[in-house]
């Protein structure tokens, strides 16, 4: 097998042949590029000036030379240099003019494409925001990523270009063809033989170039999404000396996407090189033909003469749309990363209506069975039924893993229930605007996340109305105002990626800040207070408590002093509810939660 | 840019191959219009059919080389750029992996994946296309200079004097674009950031419904990258039209001046014509010559911006030391101070000893420094004054990857990476067997609930992994640690999910350690269990001594107890 520089070949049979049964599929190129031209939308006036332009320097580019050649002609070799001054003149003009329109053309092209990358790049920022939750599960976070940077590259860097090149050399090659055949239909004819076999060509290389194009950017984004971990995991990486096996990792990695950038490379480069040849094979036909039918007296010699000039016109163009050929394939092969996400199934709500009054929080489980993927057989919840009142507190006890935070994310709609229902104040969860719904509910999750920017914002994120007054009292009440203050800059103190200054157990206390600036209807906290002191989990207990009152909340802790105001205790094992009701009977009937109690002392 | 061009040192040779391939198939080029103009004279116009058959077939058979050439080019040119960028990625990412934890984190991580993927591509498409075509124009315009001094000496004068001056214009552009192409790539990194920000908060942004509010913050960014991006191609657009009006200024005076030439019946009109269309050639090439010069302004900021990471110096300790097997790890901390900042103290003279097997606990209000003081023992910051010393070693002299051996680290956040269950275990240990795996996992209490997985050991985790619970992923961070068999145990607040009984028996596991251990921990009952509790507030050691000691000595341990036995007072 040929391996130039030990590289595999990378394409097989049955990946050509798989792309053959897929014909239907070729139609997928149009409908990518018309779905990017979608995207260039109100700007198409604007890009009808741009064509404009291109049809104005196009003309101009051949009335400069054809300007010289009259002035050579009646001029110079006449020796008759009155007058010249004038048509050098409108030279001068008409090159003046033809820098004008071809900065203008693209100067406005840019413009335009970078318009359509960014509508592009924003839609598919808002598709994140509608995805659910479940698309995120799968997905490595640096992959994404790569889609919204190196895939949206591609398209980018095309459109700045290839557009205006491709209208171009269709002008020029439709001139050339209508002066070719007034001229001659026959050796028109005999010049286009090397259409089919162009045509042929280049199929044969894009069916080879598309995948591997594609690949590519499959590639490159693995590597990205590599890094993005290796680089966020840092700090584990460091503490076990795994330096060495990262870079292993990633040499794997960079080899493969060289593997097939290699191979990209290769047969993209073939399309030129087969139009050159196309180029001068042409040639050679007209002046052979030419040359018979000269002999024959059907042709001047003159017009073969011209002739043959043209043919080599009008290969020109057909080489430049070739080779642009490689540039949109490319895009498209970024666009469609970027599609393939446009077109995972949003969240949806069919039978969502508005909620308008407050919540009063009376939470229902109804024999509800939940898997996080469908084809896992064991259930994370399984029959859950329990009942919270509005306005009270409920504990959700259990060893890790029983499905407690699963619970808290059912109450969000981060997920749907599988079987069973959940209702809140009596209608089913899935009747009720997901927007809704969490405009009254406070979260304090699991694993606190900052975000870059200043601490008030940060807090402000429970109420983005929310006065800075506000902030201060709730950060207050959270107990977070000491450090805060400390910091510098105080509340316009400026966290840097993840608040990656600041303690663990202080962003748990920014984000309690948080859902105390929200004045949600029900109240989730799942962990809220793990990595904070008991001192300090003390100090704000009061705070928690008062958050609470009038309010249904539902807390995970394994403290079992966090949970010793709930009013209800649910107690959960595997998945399944073993026990749980009004704390005092539940302590009183000495199960498993009596068992719990007593073991903590 | 000097450092990036090294990278392509090791493909000269199949660079300097692909550029003389490229060489032929550009000779052809030019001796083609002379093999038409032959057949066109010779051939059709005298009727002569033999000749426009031989001298097509050399043509064909020219063409077929020049064919040949350009697809061998592609080979060697493909190999040089694709290898040049691998080794570029590589060698950017073992620097990234030898950084110490400040000067890592000197960088953004969003501006380290762009560094890796997007420049590197930008800099290896422009040496690609340098070896495919985009020497051509530039050779085209220095081989028309030459040849049209042969022709007349006067008249190319004209034409070759605003050459310095044009290329001064281009030198200043590329600098000019240099900058402006940096200021895209920086926004390119600002993308980057709010993306990776949004994966990792799409709980919370969607728990707050802040799905709006974040797509108007990501607007602002995509437009700074739009205009930042359309500036940057914009300026470069002004090259075009200058080259064009001044070289087509040389054009008109070449024919003005060489009219009065051919007047005055000191030049023959053939040779203005040849001249002219060299004009006209070299003014054809310059819309390749900006196209390369916009490529090449982008690869120039994309290589500095390359350069920043692999210039950062890297200090060794170079080490004699001979590392000991013993699991006797004795480790001191003597009066050691650390700040991360200049002037804003963490840690404040820090001094004691742990003997071997010792197990701390310890203790504080968040914020005090607990965590960080956990973090100078393997070396990920440096004490600022002071020293700590393992095995009586400082371990500034420590070769770090030997010292980081004796050290199973839990952190906070359990950070598991994308693979299985078992990869992400055998991380502490990279040939361990599957027996010491489960091993590992039976001590971290995990083994059961993984067997309780659909694929068990080969259960997916991280970013692309099944749903773990916090406690589960403190587990397998905990086994991921334990399967090392380290000498000094650290851990961070890891057990902060597990529940009491799961808690307990993982310390009745742990007490069978070898190891020296310190325990960052909130909760009472585990400081209880072990030898000596240390009281940390605000960067302080301010009481130590075992629990019974402290809850007698110590107010601040004593509201800790209370603070955590109230819940039971209240059941």
């Amino acid at each position: 097998m040929f391996k130039p520089f030990g590289y595999e070949p990378i394409l097989t049979k049955d990946m050509l042949q798989k792309k053959k049964k897929q014909r239907d599929k070729a139609s997928n190129m149009g409908a990518t590029l018309k779905r990017i031209w979608h995207y260039v939308d109100e700007q198409r006036a604007l890009l009808l000036i741009v064509l404009l332009m291109v049809v104005l320097s196009s003309g101009l580019q051949l009335l400069g030379p054809f300007l010289i050649g009259r002035l050579i002609d009646a001029h110079i070799i006449a020796r008759e240099l009155s007058g010249m001054a004038t048509i050098i003149a409108v030279i001068a003009i008409s090159y003046i003019v033809l820098s004008i329109t071809l900065f203008l053309q693209n100067y406005w092209m840019i413009g335009i494409a970078q318009q359509t990358v960014y509508r592009m790049r924003t839609e598919l920022f808002n598709q994140f925001q509608k995805l659910p939750i479940s698309f995120f599960d799968r997905k490595q976070h640096g992959e994404l990523m790569s889609r919204m940077t190196n895939d949206m590259d591609n398209v980018s860097s095309t459109l700045n270009s290839t557009f205006i090149q491709v209208f171009s050399s269709v002008l020029v090659l439709t001139g050339t063809v209508v002066v070719m055949l007034t001229m001659s239909p026959l050796l028109t004819l005999i010049t286009m033989i090397i259409i089919p076999v162009m045509f042929i060509a280049t199929r044969w290389i894009t069916r080879r170039t598309g995948p591997l194009f594609k690949g590519q950017q499959q590639r490159l984004g693995t590597l990205n999404g590599m890094v993005e971990e290796s680089i966020s995991g840092q700090l584990i990486v460091k503490a076990y000396s795994q330096e060495e096996r990262m870079i292993e990792d990633f040499t794997g990695k960079a080899d493969e996407l060289r593997h097939v950038g290699y191979w990209a490379n290769v047969y993209s480069g073939g399309i030129p090189k087969v139009m050159n040849f196309l180029n001068n094979a042409s040639f050679a036909l007209v002046a052979g033909a030419g040359g018979i039918l000269a002999v024959n007296g059907h042709l001047s010699v003159g017009t073969i003469v011209i002739f043959t000039e043209y043919a080599r016109q009008f290969t020109r163009p057909l080489n430049d749309l070739a080779n642009q050929f490689n540039n949109v394939l490319s895009a498209i092969a970024g666009a469609e990363r970027v599609f393939e996400i446009l077109d995972e199934e949003v969240e949806k709500e069919p039978h969502a209506k508005p909620l308008k009054e407050r919540l009063a929080g009376h939470i229902k489980f109804d024999d509800v069975t939940f898997r996080y993927d469908v084809a896992t057989e064991k259930p994370t919840l399984s029959n859950i039924s329990f009942d919270i009142p509005a306005g009270k507190t409920a504990a959700l006890v259990g060893a890790t893993g029983a499905g407690k935070t699963t619970i808290m994310q059912l109450i969000a709609r981060f997920y749907d229930v599988d079987d069973g229902e959940l209702t809140i104040d009596g209608r089913a969860i899935e009747t009720i605007s997901r927007t809704d719904l969490r405009a009254q509910m406070a979260f304090v999750l699991q694993d606190p996340f900052l975000f870059e920017g200043t601490i008030r914002d940060n807090i402000r994120y429970g109420r983005l109305d929310a006065s800075d007054a506000a902030i201060e009292q709730a950060a207050k009440q959270a107990n977070a105002h000491q450090f805060i203050e400390k910091l510098e800059g105080g509340y316009d103190h400026v966290l840097t990626e993840d608040g990656g200054d600041i303690s663990q157990g202080q962003k748990q206390l920014l984000s309690i800040a948080r859902a105390l600036v929200a004045d949600p209807a029900i109240l989730l906290l799942d962990e809220a207070t793990s990595s904070i002191d008991t001192v300090t989990e003390m100090a704000i207990q009061e705070a928690l408590d008062r958050l609470m009152k009038g309010r249904t909340s539902i807390v995970i802790a394994h403290r079992l002093n966090t949970v010793k105001n709930a009013d209800f205790i649910f107690v959960l094992e595997h998945g399944k509810l073993l026990e749980g009701g009004p704390r005092e009977e539940l302590f009183a009937s000495k199960g498993r939660y009596y068992d719990m109690v007593m073991q903590g002392k | 840019m000097k450092k990036i061009l090294a990278y392509m040192g090791p493909y000269k040779w199949p660079a300097i191959i692909a550029l003389a391939f490229m060489l032929v198939e550009l000779a052809v080029e030019l001796i083609q219009p002379l093999i038409i103009g032959k057949i066109v004279d010779e051939g059709i116009m005298k009727g002569d059919m033999t000749y426009v058959v031989t001298w097509g077939s050399i043509m064909m058979g020219l063409g077929l080389l020049a064919f040949a050439a350009g697809i061998t080019n592609s080979f060697f040119s493909a190999h040089a750029a694709q290898s040049f960028a691998y080794d570029l990625r590589i060698a950017l990412f073992k620097k990234v992996q030898s950084l110490s934890m400040p000067n890592f984190l000197k960088f953004p991580t969003s501006a380290l994946i762009t560094r890796l993927t997007n420049d590197v591509t930008q800099v290896q498409q422009v040496f690609f296309m340098s070896m495919r075509f985009m020497l051509r124009a530039p050779l085209v315009v220095i081989g028309s200079l030459i040849l049209v001094f042969f022709v007349n000496v006067e008249l190319a004068l004209y034409l070759v004097a605003p050459v310095p001056f044009l290329l001064l214009f281009l030198w200043y552009m590329v600098k000019k674009g240099g900058q402006s192409f940096e200021r895209v790539q920086r926004t390119i990194d600002r993308v980057n950031r709010v993306i990776q920000e949004n994966l990792q908060a799409t709980r919370l942004i969607k728990a707050y419904m802040r799905g709006l509010y974040e797509s108007s913050r990501f607007v602002k960014i995509a437009q700074k990258l739009r205009d930042n991006t359309s500036r940057a191609l914009q300026l470069m657009e002004i090259v075009q039209p200058i080259l064009l009006v001044v070289m087509n200024a040389a054009l008109l005076i070449i024919i003005w001046f060489g009219a009065e030439q051919i007047q005055a019946r000191s030049m023959p009109v053939g040779d203005l014509v040849a001249v002219i269309n060299y004009a006209l050639r070299i003014t054809g090439n310059f819309s390749m010559f900006s196209f390369i010069i916009v490529l090449f302004a982008r690869a120039k900021a994309s290589a500095d911006r390359m350069e920043e990471v692999l210039a950062i110096e890297q200090a060794t300790t170079a080490t004699t030391l001979n590392p000991t097997k013993e699991n006797d790890a004795e480790v001191t901390f003597e009066r050691v101070n650390f700040s991360y900042v200049e002037g804003k103290e963490i840690l404040k003279d820090i001094d004691f000893t742990l003997r071997p097997r010792e197990q701390i606990a310890i203790m504080g209000a968040t914020g005090s420094g607990k965590s960080t003081l956990l973090q100078l023992i393997p070396r990920l910051y440096d004490a600022t004054a002071g020293q700590v010393t393992v095995e009586g070693v400082p371990i500034a002299q420590w070769p770090v990857a030997a010292l980081r051996e004796k050290i199973g680290f839990v952190p906070q956040r359990s950070l598991l990476f994308t693979g299985t269950i078992f990869d992400n275990i055998v991380w502490g240990k990279k040939d361990a067997t599957l027996e010491e795996v489960e091993e590992a996992c039976k001590k971290a209490q995990i083994h059961d609930a993984i067997m309780a997985f659909d694929d068990g050991y080969q259960t997916r985790v991280g970013q692309k992994g099944v749903n773990l619970s916090g406690g589960q992923k403190q587990r397998i961070a905990i086994a991921r640690a334990l399967i090392r068999k380290p000498a000094i145990l650290l851990f961070d607040d890891s057990m902060s999910a597990l529940d009491i009984q799961t808690e307990e028996k993982l310390w009745a596991a742990l007490q069978k350690e070898q190891a020296t251990m310190i325990v960052v921990t909130q909760k009472v009952h585990t400081a209880q269990a072990t030898d000596r509790v240390f009281l940390m507030d605000d960067g302080k050691i301010v009481a130590s001594g075992t629990h019974d000691e402290l809850s007698k000595t110590s107010p601040l341990y004593a509201a800790i107890i209370e603070s955590q036995q109230e819940a039971s007072a209240h059941v």
